[in-house]
C-alpha cells in the first residue's frame, strides 16, 4: 500500500499577545491508502489543529507535509484550493456551514465549484447521500430550520459529494444520537471499502473502535498508537473491540 | 454591557464609522458655509446698494439728447425723486493698455471710462468709499484687477494715432451696475478734467439717464411711463430688480450649488448610517436577544444605540460649523471683494450654526426611524439562530439546485444581491446617484454646445449671421449690405429682421414694452412650441414667457401699438427664446427705426461658410459677422467652459464618491462575511472564485444602477433642467446626446473605477482562514 500521507516534524506555534504556543510539536505520521484511522486526546492537545495543517488550511510553521507524493509547503493556495476541493472532505467540529445557502446548495456547492459539467450526476449524488444519512426529507430547508445533528450530517454529505481520496472528521458523530452516529458510520464504512481513507478525531470510544488505528494525542504530541485489525460490522465484536481500546487509553492516561 | 457593546462597534467598525463622522461634517460644513455666503450676500449687497445710492432705473442711450427736455419731464413727474445724466466714453480695447504693452483688443467687454456722478449712482473704492480722483489718476474695474492682477502705481496708456494719455492707477472700483463679470461693459474712473480730454480724443459718447424713485414700489409704473414719453431710447434699460439679480447670480448659484452639495452628502451619510445600523443590529443580533430576554426594556437597548449617534451626529456637524468658520473667508471671498462686507447682526451670525445643527438634528432622526426595527426583534429566535438571515423569505426561489446556467461564483454573487438588497441598498443608491451627476451635465453641456440650440433661443436658422451695431447711419449701411447680398451669386437665400421696441396692452389694460422682431419669417425656419409663424400683418408670434406673462395661447389676440394706433393682432405662435430676458415677439410688420436696437441679416450659402463669413468681414467692417457654430461660442462660450468645468468637477466627485463608499462597503462587507468566506476557502472554493463572487455582487449592481441613474438622468433630469429653464424663457429643453460618452464611455469609467476598487478592497480575504474564525 502506498502512503497516501506522511508528515515529517510537523510543528504549529500560535503567537498570542506576543507569546509563542507550541500546539503541535514534531509530529510524524504516516497515513496508507485506505486506512482508517481515529486520534483521540483531551481537550486542547491539538486534534483539530493538526487535521487543518495536514489539509494545507492552516499554514505549518515548520516541518513538511506530504500529499499523494507532493510537499504542501511548495503548493500554491490555488493549488492547496484545488486539492481540497478535490481530492479531501472534511468535517469541522463547529460543523460550518454556509448561513445563507439552503441545505442542498451546501451540500453541492462544492461540487459545482469544481466545474463538474454533468450537474444532474451531482444532484442524483447529494440526494443519494442525504438518503444515506437519513435527512433527504430537509434538502430544500434553511439551516436555520433543522437541528444540530441534521446540521452535521448535512455537513458530512457535503464533505463526500466530490468522492474525495481522504476524508477528514473533526468530531463528525459529535452532536449525533447512536443510532444517528451508527448510520453515519456506516456511511465512513461504505466509502472506506471503496478505498477512501478516513481519518476521524473523536472522543467517543465506541467510534474508535471501528478504525483499524487509534492514535492519542496529548499537548501536541503522538504519544502512542494502538493497532487492530480492519473492523468488519458484520462479523466482529464492537464491545470487545472497545473494551480492549478502553484498557489501553486507560494505561496512555485517558 | 451597554459600554461594551458601544466600544466594541466603535473599534470594529472604525473605518465606516469615521466614514459617517466625515460626511456628516463634511455635509454641515458646507451648509454653514452656504447659508454664511447667501445672509452674507444679502447683507452685503444692501449695503452697497445703500452706500452707492444705486440707481433705480437707468436708460443706455446712444446719439444726441436734449438735456432739458429730460429736465422738465423728470420735474413733472411726481415718482421721480432725482435725475442724473451721465456720460460715457466707449474706448476701443485695440486702444487700451493696462499695465502691459500688449492692449486689450481681445477683450469681450465694452471698456466705458466716465467721471465720478454727482448726485447718486456713486462710483465706490474697495472701502466703499466714493472715489475722487486727481488729474492723471484712474480707477479701475475689480474685473480688471483680478484679471491682469493689478495694483495701485500700475500704468494705464490710453492711445491713438494722435495722442497718448497715461493714468496711474490710484483705486478700484466696485459699481453696482457692472460689477459682476456677466455683464459685458465697465466702467472705469477718471478725475473730471482728464475726461474732457478723453471725450474730445476718443471714442464714442453714450448716455446714461438714471433715475431714482420716491417709491420703488412704482417701478414698472414708472418704466411704462418712460418708455411711452419722447425721451430718448436708443439703448437697453436696466433697473433696481435687475441689478439686484445680476450682483447675486454668480454668487448666489454658487451658494445654491453649496447647500446642494451639501445636503447629497447629508443624503450619502444617512445611507451609509443606515448600512451600518442594519449590520451593527445583524451582528449584535444574539447579545440583543439576550439583552431582552434578562429583561431589559427595548426602549434602554434602543437609547444605547441611538446614544452613538447622537454622539458622532453631534460631534461632526459641530466640527463642521467650526470648520466652516476657517473657510468662510475662501468661499465669501468673491463677495467680500465685489460687494464689500457688512455688520451682521447676532441672528444673521447665529443662522450658520443654525443650519448644521440641523444636520445633526436630521441624522438622529434618521436613526431614530432605523432603530424601530430593533423592536421586532424576539429574545427566543435571537438567541437561537444567532443572526437574522432566517427573516428572508423564499430563498430558495434562487437556489444553486435549481441553476444550471450561470457558473456558480457569478451565481452566488447575484443570488447574495438578491436576497439581502437592504444590505446593497446604500451601493445602489449612490451608484444612481452618480451616474445622475456625471450624465446630467453631460448631457446639457452636450445641447447646449449643439445646434439645437437655435431653437431655444428664438432664432432664426441659417448658416451665416450678420449683426450690425448701433450708429447714425445704420439704416443706410443695413441697405447698402442688402443689395450686395442680393447681387451675390453665392447667397442661396438671405434675408433680414429688425427688433424695435414696441408697446402692447397688458392684461390690466396698461401700455407695455415688448422687444419685436420684424421680418419674413417664412424665408427661414423657428422651431415653435406651439402654432406656427406669423405671416400677415395682424399676425404675432410669442416668446413662451410673453405669453405666459400675457397669458396668452395660440389663437388668442392681443393689442398692439403701431404708429399710436392700437391694432388687434392674433397670435399664431409660441416659441422658447431665453435672450432678451425671454420676452420678445415676432411679427411681419413694418418696424419702427426710432426705437430700432438690433438690425440682422440671415444669410444661407453655397459656398465654404467659413470663407464666407472672412469674405464679408473684409467688405463690411464695423458689422459682427459669425458663422452659427462661432456664435454659439460667442454667446455661450463663458457659460460653456464653465459647465465643461462643473462637468469634470462633477465626473470626479462622483468618481470619488463611488471609490469611497464601494471600498468602505465592501471592506464592511467582506469584515461581516469574514466566516462565511473562512468556510469557503476551507472547503477547498479559490480565492479566485470568491473575488469573482464580490466582484459580481458590485458590477450587478452598478450595472443595474448605471441603467437607472441614466434613465432618470434623461427624463427626471431633464425635466428639472427644463423647468429650471422655463424662467429664463425654454420650458421644452430635448437633450441632445451623444451616445458615445453617455452610454458607452461614462459607464466605462465608472465600471473601471469600481472594478479597481473592488479588487482592491476584498485582498484581505487572502488573510481569511478558518483556525482563526473557529478560535473565536
Ligand atoms: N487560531 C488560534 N490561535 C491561537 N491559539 C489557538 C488557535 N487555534 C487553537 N488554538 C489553541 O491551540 C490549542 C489546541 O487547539 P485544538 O482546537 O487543536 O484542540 P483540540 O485537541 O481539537 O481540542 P477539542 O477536543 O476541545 O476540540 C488550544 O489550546 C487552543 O487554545
Ligand atoms: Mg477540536
Amino acid at each position: 500500500m502506498n502512503n497516501i500521507l506522511e508528515t515529517n516534524n510537523l510543528c504549529k506555534t500560535y503567537l498570542v499577545n506576543n507569546r509563542q504556543y507550541h500546539i503541535l510539536k514534531n509530529i510524524n505520521l504516516t497515513v496508507k491508502e485506505g486506512e482508517f484511522i481515529s486520534v483521540m486526546g483531551p481537550s486542547g492537545s491539538g486534534k483539530s489543529t493538526l487535521l487543518y495543517n495536514i489539509s494545507g488550511m492552516d499554514k505549518m510553521t515548520a516541518g513538511e507535509v506530504n500529499f499523494g507524493g507532493e510537499k504542501l509547503s511548495e503548493m500554491s493556495e490555488n493549488e492547496l484550493s484545488e486539492l481540497r476541493l478535490n481530492k479531501m472532505g472534511f468535517v469541522f467540529q463547529q460543523i460550518n456551514l454556509l448561513k445563507n445557502l439552503g441545505i442542498i446548495d451546501n451540500i453541492i456547492i462544492s461540487a459545482y465549484m469544481a466545474g463538474h459539467k454533468n450537474k444532474d450526476l451531482i444532484k442524483d449524488r447529494a440526494l443519494n447521500l442525504m438518503k444515506k444519512t437519513g435527512i433527504i426529507d430537509l434538502a430544500d430547508n434553511e439551516i436555520t430550520q433543522v437541528s444540530g445533528g441534521q446540521l452535521q450530517r448535512a455537513a458530512i454529505c457535503r464533505a463526500l459529494i466530490n468522492s474525495p481520496q481522504i476524508l477528514f472528521g473533526d468530531e463528525p458523530t459529535g452532536a449525533l444520537n447512536s443510532s444517528a452516529a451508527e448510520d453515519v458510520m456506516q456511511v465512513f464504512h461504505d466509502i472506506n471499502q471503496e478505498g477512501t481513507t478516513v481519518l476521524l478525531v473523536t472522543h467517543d470510544v465506541k467510534i474508535a473502535a471501528q478504525s483499524e488505528r487509534i492514535l492519542y494525542m496529548l499537548d501536541g504530541n503522538i504519544e502512542g498508537e494502538y493497532i487492530m485489525d480492519k473492523y468488519n460490522y458484520l462479523e466482529d465484536d464492537l464491545k470487545e473491540r472497545e473494551s480492549r481500546l478502553t484498557k489501553w487509553l486507560l494505561n496512555m492516561g485517558f | 454591557m451597554i459600554y461594551k457593546i458601544l466600544k466594541k462597534d466603535f473599534a470594529k467598525k472604525k473605518i465606516i464609522n469615521s466614514a459617517v463622522f466625515l460626511f456628516i461634517m463634511l455635509s454641515a460644513l458646507l451648509m454653514a458655509a452656504g447659508t454664511n455666503m447667501l445672509i452674507e450676500l444679502s447683507n452685503s449687497l444692501d449695503y452697497l446698494f445703500e452706500e452707492a445710492s444705486a440707481p433705480h432705473f437707468v436708460q443706455y442711450h446712444s446719439g444726441s439728447i436734449d438735456q432739458n427736455e429730460i429736465v422738465q419731464w423728470s420735474a413733472e413727474n411726481s415718482l421721480v425723486e432725482k435725475q442724473q445724466i451721465g456720460e460715457m466714453i466707449n474706448i476701443e480695447g485695440a486702444n487700451t493698455y493696462i499695465n502691459s504693452s500688449e492692449s486689450e483688443k481681445d477683450t469681450v467687454m465694452d471698456m466705458a471710462f466716465v467721471k465720478q456722478n454727482e448726485s447718486f449712482d456713486f462710483l465706490l473704492d474697495l472701502n466703499n468709499q466714493k472715489i475722487e480722483l486727481d488729474k492723471g489718476e484712474i480707477a479701475v474695474p475689480i474685473y480688471y484687477m483680478q484679471k491682469r492682477n493689478l495694483s495701485a502705481g500700475d500704468q494705464l496708456i490710453i492711445k491713438n494715432e494722435r495722442q497718448e494719455l497715461s493714468f496711474t492707477i490710484k483705486n478700484f472700483v466696485r459699481d453696482v451696475q457692472m460689477n459682476p463679470s456677466i455683464i459685458s461693459s465697465k466702467r472705469f474712473v477718471v478725475s473730471e478734467s482728464d475726461f474732457e480730454t478723453l471725450k474730445n480724443n476718443f471714442g464714442e459718447l453714450e448716455y446714461l439717464i438714471s433715475f431714482q424713485l420716491n417709491n420703488i414700489e412704482q417701478l414698472n409704473n414708472f418704466n411704462n411711463q418712460y418708455s411711452s414719453s419722447n425721451l430718448p431710447q436708443k439703448g437697453p434699460t436696466i433697473d433696481i430688480e435687475l441689478l439686484q439679480l445680476l450682483n447675486s447670480l454668480t454668487d448666489g448659484l454658487i451658494a445654491a450649488v453649496v447647500i446642494l452639495i451639501s445636503i447629497l452628502l447629508n443624503l450619502i451619510a444617512l445611507l451609509c448610517l443606515r448600512f451600518i445600523i442594519i449590520l451593527t443590529i445583524e451582528e449584535d443580533y444574539k447579545d440583543i436577544g439576550v439583552m431582552k430576554a434578562v429583561g431589559i426594556f427595548q426602549s434602554d437597548i434602543k437609547k444605547i444605540y441611538l446614544s452613538k449617534y447622537i454622539i458622532i451626529a453631534l460631534t461632526a456637524s459641530l466640527s463642521g460649523y467650526l470648520l466652516s468658520l476657517l473657510v468662510n473667508k475662501v468661499f465669501s471671498k468673491n463677495i467680500m471683494l465685489y460687494i464689500g462686507s457688512a455688520p451682521k447682526t447676532f441672528i444673521q451670525s447665529i443662522l450658520a450654526l443654525i443650519s448644521a445643527l440641523l444636520i445633526a438634528l436630521i441624522v438622529i432622526g434618521f436613526s431614530l426611524i432605523i432603530l424601530r426595527r430593533l423592536a421586532k426583534i424576539s429574545a427566543v429566535e435571537a438567541m437561537r439562530m444567532g443572526s437574522t438571515v432566517n427573516t428572508i423569505s423564499n430563498k430558495s426561489r434562487f437556489s444553486l439546485f435549481k441553476n444550471n446556467i450561470i457558473p456558480t461564483n457569478i451565481f452566488l454573487g447575484i443570488r447574495d444581491v438578491l436576497i439581502r438588497f437592504k444590505l446593497y441598498a446604500i451601493l445602489f443608491f449612490v451608484f444612481i446617484l452618480s451616474t445622475f451627476i456625471i450624465i446630467l451635465p453631460m448631457n446639457f453641456l452636450n445641447t447646449i454646445s449643439s445646434s439645437e440650440m437655435v431653437s431655444y433661443m428664438g432664432m432664426v436658422k441659417s448658416d451665416i449671421i450678420m449683426d450690425l451695431r448701433q450708429s447714425d447711419n445704420i439704416q443706410e449701411r443695413f441697405k447698402e449690405i442688402q443689395n450686395y447680398l442680393k447681387n451675390d451669386p453665392d447667397v442661396e437665400k438671405s434675408n433680414s429682421y429688425i427688433t424695435s421696441k414696441f408697446e402692447i396692452i397688458n392684461a390690466d389694460g396698461y401700455r407695455e414694452n415688448i422687444y419685436l422682431e420684424t421680418g419674413d419669417f417664412s424665408v427661414f425656419p423657428i422651431d415653435y412650441i406651439a402654432g406656427s409663424a406669423p405671416l400677415l400683418d395682424n399676425e404675432i408670434a410669442l416668446s413662451y414667457l410673453s405669453a405666459e406673462e400675457q397669458s396668452k395661447n395660440v389663437g388668442d389676440t392681443l393689442e398692439l401699438i403701431i404708429d399710436e394706433a392700437s391694432r388687434t393682432m392674433i397670435v399664431t405662435g409660441i416659441y422658447q427664446d431665453i435672450t432678451n430676458g425671454g420676452k420678445t415677439a415676432k411679427a411681419d410688420i413694418r418696424p419702427d427705426y426710432e426705437t430700432a436696437v438690433w438690425y440682422n441679416i440671415n444669410i444661407n450659402v453655397n459656398k465654404n461658410i467659413k470663407d464666407k463669413v472672412s469674405e464679408y468681414e473684409n467688405i463690411f467692417n464695423e458689422v459682427k459677422i459669425y458663422d452659427i457654430g462661432d456664435y454659439f461660442m460667442q454667446t455661450f462660450g463663458t457659460t460653456i467652459d464653465q459647465l465643461r468645468l462643473l462637468m469634470f468637477t462633477a465626473v470626479i466627485i462622483a468618481l470619488l464618491v463611488t471609490v469611497l463608499i464601494t471600498s468602505l462597503f465592501l471592506k464592511t462587507l467582506i469584515a461581516k462575511d469574514r466566516s462565511q468566506i473562512a468556510i469557503k476557502k476551507s472547503i477547498g472554493i479559490s480565492e479566485k472564485d470568491i473575488k469573482i463572487e464580490y466582484l459580481t455582487k458590485s458590477l450587478v449592481i452598478l450595472n443595474t444602477a448605471i441603467i437607472i441613474g441614466t434613465i432618470i438622468s434623461n427624463t427626471l433630469g431633464q425635466k428639472i433642467v427644463s423647468t429650471a429653464l422655463s424662467i429664463i424663457g425654454a420650458p421644452r429643453i430635448e437633450f441632445v446626446i451623444n451616445p458615445l460618452e453617455a452610454y458607452i464611455l461614462s459607464p466605462l469609467i465608472m465600471i473601471t473605477a469600481v472594478t479597481v476598487t473592488a479588487l482592491l478592497s476584498i485582498k484581505s480575504i487572502k488573510e481569511f482562514s478558518i483556525s482563526d474564525i473557529n478560535a473565536e
